[in-house]
This record gives structure tokens, C-alpha cells and sequence, in this order.
């Protein structure tokens, strides 16, 4: 039985390049015997004075696969020894397009014009040189070009299949459509005066037979499926099988974060995961391998050094990684329960867990979650052009439904719960902005504090680089107040969007009752101080007093005036003034909708003339103010907007605190 | 310029002593022959004598760092020239020179020749491989891209060839 360097993974070997030398001497020797070094004689056939590049290409390709039916066949050649070109629809149709133009031009191909050169052809040189041009242009363009080249990705794929034969008898078929072309082609030259000679003499039908006859025996000692055998050679699986039933293959997550943390030479860390997945998190330092492309990716790192995969769970990374160790690959090893584990186990923070973490437990997570989390710079998020822009802001319907799915963009519905669970939009989770919310220093109905609401970002699986879409029901201010805890935590990658659910709804757009397939926890950082804008009643006095920043009472008019009420006291903060909340937006059964930045800007410019304008925005329980405070800082570029949380509801039970009796 | 030296073999001889040389390159090596991957890899050497941190942050030859010729395509390539230099000189058709038609401008004929490499040398890196390393390598095993590439090449030789007849005949 052969042992080809291929099959034995010493096609790097010196002994390898060897005989790659001597084959490409042979090579050259047989492309210059038939003329092949010669541009004028190769371009001939496209003007059909000369077949011969038909004729010898015909016949190479025909003896060579009835040569391997017989080798595979009579088991010489293990057929798991040979390397399979994948195919690549769409690349190798425009390839051969662009390919035959070339040479058309050119009057050569790489091959030939190596021979061409050899044989002193300045033309072939010339042809070479253009090659090399050619070479480092498609590298320069490949950032634009690698959807191109995997356009139509099919992995090894046979003919026979797709024509409903077995590969001996696709190679008989084959063989008699050369022959038919042999027989043309000498037709052809001999009534264009060109050739033909071969058709009188005994040559060209006892080559013709001959051909049949071994395509004949070569259909009857290949009835081996080529397809089947090529996927996985036996010998690998069982050494596959072996590792992994040993469980030799894992590394644990503590592991591979102290590995990562000692800056580990010769370990390469690979994300399997999309495209977008890998942009919107990955652990620092990771490499990205998507599963199309893993061997081209790692085929560097190719036995040398370790090579670590990873993926959501299990279930890609342990596919790329069989699919490696088909070709070869000895050093692949598997993330134990992939990202969802290294989140549960290395950066889920000490105080979250449930068993007390040993101090050198808790410092030793401390040290990671610094490494792994603290470098905002190695977690590149979307690319900017995807996001939209500006943010925090507002969304249309439009943007959201052609961006369904990204994973990460994470739509958080403000329904009730009944409504949501009757349709919502595929992906979204429900949430009640009232749970953000608790008793706070005594004070009810207060946004809770970073970490808590921390917790909850974590519990619907948000991070810190995902776009938080917020889906209104009725209430715009219901979206806001979500809002205003993104804020809190410094996350300013949400939006709400324009309409609401009622707009997705009336545009037909897509719905599902199902949740949402995965929505892992995720582990969401508190950021100390992000929150610089909720003031409390202290400072609102303080500028009741000196009737300066400006306080914007944002609730309904009769009760600024003091006619309702539902606190302790009647009336409003002296010096306020009042913009009620629902000013700003437009609700109806379209939708609820914000009004147009410039009507909103025309109506603030009278309270508030400049953006530098200091101004404190209020209401009864900080959830209608959160609106205004949206629309001055987020829509209208407000850069001092302060938020009374505690409000009214606060400031009527104060009885220290002074009252304006309404007017 | 005619063609001088001995006349070239039997095409279909010639066939399949390439057919023969093919099947051992699989038997041997277990891939086939090719020419373009040692000539991208050449491309990849030069890239990297100008500018190496851009060729090894490049995506595609920065595979590929930093041992650009340590490959086995390379000495395929190398093997290429000798032998179809033993082969021509061994027959006589040893010929240095510009090939063209006579009423052919030489600028001209250099012009198609580099412009026709380059438009190879690219395509050949879009589809993993030529005319040997693609067409005639993976044609063999009768793999579907190997197969729609060699259709690809020849519909559009046939199809262009008329715009570049002028550098062959008068």
C-alpha cells in the first residue's frame, strides 16, 4: 500500500519538497515534449489551428483518473491519502473566466510560460512577471475580495453524485465524450487544412480503444464511492475517537484564563463563531477562525504550539476541531463548555457566585475579570457603519427588521406580559421597566442602583458591547427609563425605536411566540461613576434657590399648577417650570412616535437658549422625566441635563422643603 | 519566428506521459501538480523583501509568513524550469526571444503578455489554482470546480481571442 506524503503529514518535509522537485522536472519535461512551450502554439487553439492543448489536456486528464480509479480501486491507494481541491462554486466559475481571458492574452498559462521561460521565451517571462503582479494585487484587494473567493463554498465535492453515477461510471462516460473530442478535433483541423494526419493510420482508433478498455476495467475495480472515503480516513477517526474518549482534548476554563493571563508563548486561542459573534465578544487575544475557513486560518499554526478552540458551547468548536484532526492537525484542544462556561467560571465576579469564593479564589478571579474584561480596546464591537447612528437614539422600523438576528443587537420588549407573550419580535425578551425600579433610601419608585441593574443586563443575556433596542408599547417614557439604567451603567449602545411595537405590528413586519432561542446570561461590568447625572433634592434646592440650573417640571400641567394631586403636597418646586412629558411625543394607533427634532428643538430653545444650559429635569417618580431627559441629552444635544430621580413624590413629603402654591 | 528544432511529440503521447506524471504526483505526494501556487508564493517572498510587517499582517500571504518558500509547490515550480529547459535544449528548440506574430508590434505583444499575466495570476489565486494545479489536477478526481473552472477557461478563451488575434496573425 502507497503511504503518500499527504496522507502522512510530511508534505513539509524536506524528502517531500525533493520529490516535488523531481515530479515538476518530469512535468516540464512532458509540457515541452508536447509543445507547450511555445505562446503561439497554445494560443493556436482558440483560433483552431491547433487543438493540440485540447488533445493533451483531454488525454492527461483522462489517464490520470482512470490511473487513480485503478490504484483506489485495487487498494493500492488509500484514497483518504489524496487531498481533495474543496470546490467553491461562484470562485472557480469567475476564476476559469478571468483565467482563460488571461491566457487568451497572454497566450500562456503559469505552467507553460515556466517552460516557455526555461526555453528563452521573453514573452513567457514577461507573462511570469505579470503573474506575480497579479499574485500581490489579489492579496492587497483580499479584505474586499474573501466573500468573493468563498462565493458558493461547497466543500470536496464529486460530479458523479450530482449526475446520479458512481465515480467509475462517470470516469466511463468521460472517457468516451474524449474520445468523441479526439475524433472532432482531427476532423475539425483536417477541414481546416491544419492537421488531421492521425485520422488515416491505425493510431487514433487503437488509442481510442485502448482508452475504453481500461475506463472499462476501471469501472469494474472502482465501485469505491470516492465521496464516502474521503470524508475520514480510518486509521484518523479511530485516534480521533481514542482522544476524545480520553478526554485529552479539553481544556479547562481556569485554565486556559491563567494560560492567557501568563501571556503563554506558542498558545493561539480561535473563535469559531461568526463574523459578527467574534466581533461583539471575544476573549482577549482570541484569533478568529470562522468554521468555513479554520484550516486556512490555523493552517499556520499547524502543529506548533497549542491551538485552543472555542465557540458559544461545544458543539462548533468540536466539529472544526474533528474536522482538523482529519487534516492532520495534533494540536487542537477544546474550550470545556465553551464561552458560556469561561463566563460562568472566570468572569462571573466573585459577589455573584454562589458559593463564597477563598480569598486567593476571589483574587485570583479578580485578576482575571481585570484582564478579560477591563481592555475595551481588545473587545471590538460592530463596526460603526452597521450601528446606527448616532447613539444613544432612535431606530426605525426599517433598520431593525433588515438587522434582525445579529446576535448583537439584544430588543428588550416594554409590554405587558400577555402582549408579549401572544407575538413579540423575533429575538426580543420581555421586561417590565417597573423591575428596574425599588425603594431606595426610603424613597419608592427609585431606578435602581449600577449593580443591581448591573445584574439585570446580565440575566437577559445583554453585554456591554451589544445595541440594546427598546420597543415601546404605549408609553414612550416606559423605553426611557430603560434608558436611563443604560445610562447608569454607561451603556450608551441603545435605541428606542420610532413607532414602537404598534408601527411593527401595523407594518406586518415579522412576529414569533416562541422565545428566543438562546439567550444566555451573560456577565455585565458595573462601571463606577457613569452615572453623573441623577442629582437628589439637595441640589435641586440649591437651584430653586439661585434660580439656576433651570428646573424642568415635566408632569401634566393641572398637577404643576397644583389643581391634582397625588402626594403629600400640592403644587411644584419654586422656580420650576413646567413642559409636561407628553408635549414631545405623538401617541396614536399608528404608534407613539417622538416629535420631529425640530419642533422639539424650537420648544426647548425657548426654555433652555443655549446646549450649555444647565437644566434639572423632574417629575412625580423619574419615569416621565426620563422621556424629557431623552429628548434634551439624547435628541437635542442638551450636554448639562441632571435627572431628579426621586421627584415630586419626594419633595411633597418633605415638609423642609419649600412649595410654590399653584397659580 | 517559426517553430524550429525537432516537431513536438504525439499529442495524445504526450497525454499521457503527462497523465502518467500527474497520477504520480498524487501517488507520491498525494496532491497534484500545480504551477500557480508556487508562483503566489514567489509573489508572497517579494512582497515580503519590500514590505515584511505589511506581507505578514497581510490576509492572505500573511498565511503563509514567515517562510514564504518553504512549500512543495515552489520546487514544483523550480523542477518546471528545469525540466522544460533539459526538454528544449535536448530537442533544439531553445529559441530566446519575443514570440509574435509578424505584424505584431513587440511593445504590443510585451503588453499582452504581462497584462495576460496578471489577470492569471489573479484569477489563479481566486480559484486555488490554473490550469494544471485546478483544471487538470482536480479534473482527474472529476471534483465539480476542478470541472466548471475548465469549462469557465476555455468558454472564455474562445470568446476573447478574437481581440487579441493581432499579435499572432497580420
Amino acid at each position: 500500500m502507497l503511504s503518500t506524503f499527504y496522507g502522512a503529514d510530511r508534505l513539509d518535509s524536506p524528502a517531500a519538497w525533493a520529490a516535488a522537485f523531481i515530479l515538476g522536472v518530469l512535468f516540464g519535461l512532458a509540457l515541452e515534449r508536447a509543445g507547450f512551450g511555445s505562446s503561439r502554439r497554445l494560443a493556436a487553439v482558440f483560433y483552431l489551428d491547433d487543438l493540440a492543448v485540447i488533445k493533451v489536456m483531454f488525454t492527461a486528464l483522462v489517464t490520470a483518473m482512470l490511473a487513480l480509479l485503478l490504484l483506489t480501486g485495487s487498494g493500492l491507494l488509500p484514497p483518504e491519502h489524496l487531498f481533495y481541491l474543496p470546490t467553491v462554486y461562484g470562485a472557480h466559475l469567475l476564476g476559469g473566466l478571468i483565467l482563460g481571458t488571461g491566457f487568451a492574452m497572454g497566450g500562456w498559462c503559469p505552467g507553460t510560460a515556466a517552460v516557455g521561460a526555461a526555453s528563452g521565451k521573453l514573452d513567457a517571462l514577461l507573462f511570469l512577471a505579470g503573474g506575480v503582479l497579479g499574485c500581490l494585487l489579489y492579496n492587497e484587494l483580499y479584505p474586499w475580495l474573501a466573500p468573493l473567493a468563498a462565493w458558493g463554498e461547497a466543500g470536496v465535492d464529486f460530479l458523479s453524485p450530482h449526475l446520479g453515477l458512481s465515480q467509475g461510471a462517470a470516469a466511463f462516460y468521460v472517457t468516451l465524450l474524449a474520445v468523441l473530442v479526439f475524433w472532432g478535433c482531427e476532423i475539425l483541423e483536417r477541414r481546416r487544412g491544419v492537421g488531421g494526419a492521425l485520422l488515416s493510420g491505425r493510431f487514433l482508433p487503437t488509442f481510442s480503444l485502448a482508452l475504453l478498455l481500461t475506463a472499462a476495467v476501471a469501472y469494474l475495480v472502482a465501485p469505491l464511492d470516492l465521496a464516502q472515503v474521503s470524508a475520514a480516513g480510518p486509521s484518523r477517526e479511530a485516534a480521533l475517537l481514542a482522544q476524545i474518549e480520553a478526554g485529552t482534548d479539553h481544556i479547562e476554563p481556569e485554565e486556559l484564563a491563567d494560560r492567557l493571563l501568563a501571556r503563554e508563548a506558542g498558545l493561539v486561542v480561535a473563535d469559531v463563531r461568526t463574523e459578527a459573534e467574534y466581533r461583539a465578544f471575544h476573549l482577549r487575544g482570541a484569533i478568529h477562525a470562522p468554521l468555513p475557513r479554520v484550516h486556512e486560518v490555523l493552517a499556520p499554526y499547524k502543529n506548533r504550539g497549542l491551538i485552543v478552540l472555542y465557540s458559544g458551547g461545544m458543539t462548533h468548536a468540536a466539529q472544526a476541531r474533528d474536522s482538523l484532526a482529519r487534516q492532520g492537525f495534533r494540536n487542537v484542544y477544546l474550550l470545556s463548555e465553551g464561552l458560556t462556561g469561561f463566563r460562568e467560571r472566570v468572569l462571573k465576579p466573585a459577589s455573584l457566585r454562589e458559593e463564597t469564593p477563598t480569598p486567593e479564589k476571589a483574587a485570583r478571579i479578580r485578576a482575571w475579570r481585570a484582564f478579560f474584561l477591563a481592555a475595551p480596546a481588545a473587545v471590538a464591537g460592530p463596526e460603526p457603519a452597521e450601528m446606527p447612528a448616532p447613539l444613544p437614539g432612535l431606530i426605525e422600523t426599517d433598520w431593525l427588521a433588515r438587522n434582525l438576528g445579529q446576535p448583537w443587537i439584544k430588543i428588550i420588549d416594554l409590554r405587558s406580559q400577555p402582549e408579549y407573550n401572544t407575538g413579540h419580535i423575533p429575538g426580543a425578551v420581555y421586561l417590565s421597566y417597573d423591575s428596574l425600579r425599588g425603594v431606595v433610601g426610603g424613597v419608592s419608585s427609585m431606578l435602581l442602583p449600577a449593580e443591581l441593574l448591573a445584574a439585570h443586563f446580565s440575566l437577559i443575556g445583554v453585554t456591554p458591547r451589544d445595541l440594546v433596542v427598546l420597543i415601546p408599547g404605549e408609553k414612550m417614557h416606559d423605553a426611557t427609563l430603560v434608558g436611563m439604567a443604560a445610562e447608569r451603567l454607561g451603556h450608551r449602545r441603545y435605541a428606542i425605536l420610532q413607532g414602537g411595537m404598534a408601527k411593527w405590528l401595523k407594518e406586518k413586519r415579522p412576529l414569533t411566540t416562541a422565545l428566543p432561542a438562546a439567550a444566555p446570561s451573560s456577565y455585565y461590568p458595573v462601571q463606577p461613576g457613569a452615572d453623573d447625572f441623577t442629582v437628589d433634592a439637595r441640589a435641586v434646592l440649591e437651584a430653586s434657590q439661585q434660580g439656576r440650573p433651570l428646573i424642568l417640571d415635566v408632569r401634566p400641567a393641572e398637577y404643576f399648577r397644583g389643581e391634582k394631586s397625588e402626594e403629600a403636597r400640592a403644587g411644584h418646586i419654586p422656580g420650576a417650570r413646567n413642559r409636561p412629558f407628553s408635549e414631545d411625543v405623538v401617541a396614536g394607533p399608528e404608534g407613539v412616535f417622538f416629535k420631529p427634532a425640530a419642533e422639539l428643538a424650537a420648544a426647548y430653545a425657548r426654555l433652555l437658549p443655549d446646549k450649555q444650559s444647565p437644566v434639572i429635569v423632574h417629575c412625580r417618580t423619574g419615569h416621565q422625566a426620563s422621556q424629557t431627559f431623552f429628548v434634551l441629552k439624547r435628541l437635542l444635544g442638551y450636554r448639562q441635563v441632571k435627572y431628579y430621580d426621586a421627584g415630586w413624590s419626594e419633595w411633597a413629603s418633605r415638609p423642609e422643603l419649600p412649595v410654590a402654591p399653584g397659580k | 519566428m517559426g517553430d524550429s528544432g525537432k516537431p513536438p511529440m504525439n499529442p495524445y503521447l504526450a497525454g499521457v506521459f503527462l497523465g502518467l506524471v500527474l497520477t504520480a504526483s498524487y501517488a507520491v505526494l498525494g496532491a497534484g501538480l500545480g504551477a500557480s501556487g508556487g508562483l503566489a508564493r514567489l509573489a508572497a517572498a517579494l512582497s515580503h523583501l519590500v514590505a515584511p510587517a505589511h506581507t505578514q499582517a497581510s490576509a492572505y500571504f500573511g498565511a503563509w509568513a514567515p517562510h514564504y518558500l518553504s512549500y512543495y509547490l515552489v520546487f514544483m515550480f523550480l523542477g518546471l524550469f528545469v525540466g522544460g529547459f533539459l526538454s528544449a535544449w535536448t530537442a533544439g528548440r531553445l529559441q530566446p526571444g519575443l514570440e509574435r506574430g509578424l505584424g505584431c508590434p513587440p511593445g504590443r505583444r510585451a503588453l499582452f503578455a504581462l497584462g495576460g499575466g496578471v489577470l492569471v495570476g489573479f484569477a489563479s489565486r481566486l480559484a486555488q489554482g490554473c490550469t494544471s494545479g485546478q483544471a487538470l489536477s482536480g479534473g482527474a478526481l472529476l471534483l465539480t470546480g476542478s470541472l466548471i473552472f475548465l469549462a469557465a477557461l476555455f468558454i472564455a478563451g474562445f470568446a476573447v481571442a478574437r481581440f487579441f488575434r493581432g499579435q499572432w496573425y497580420a
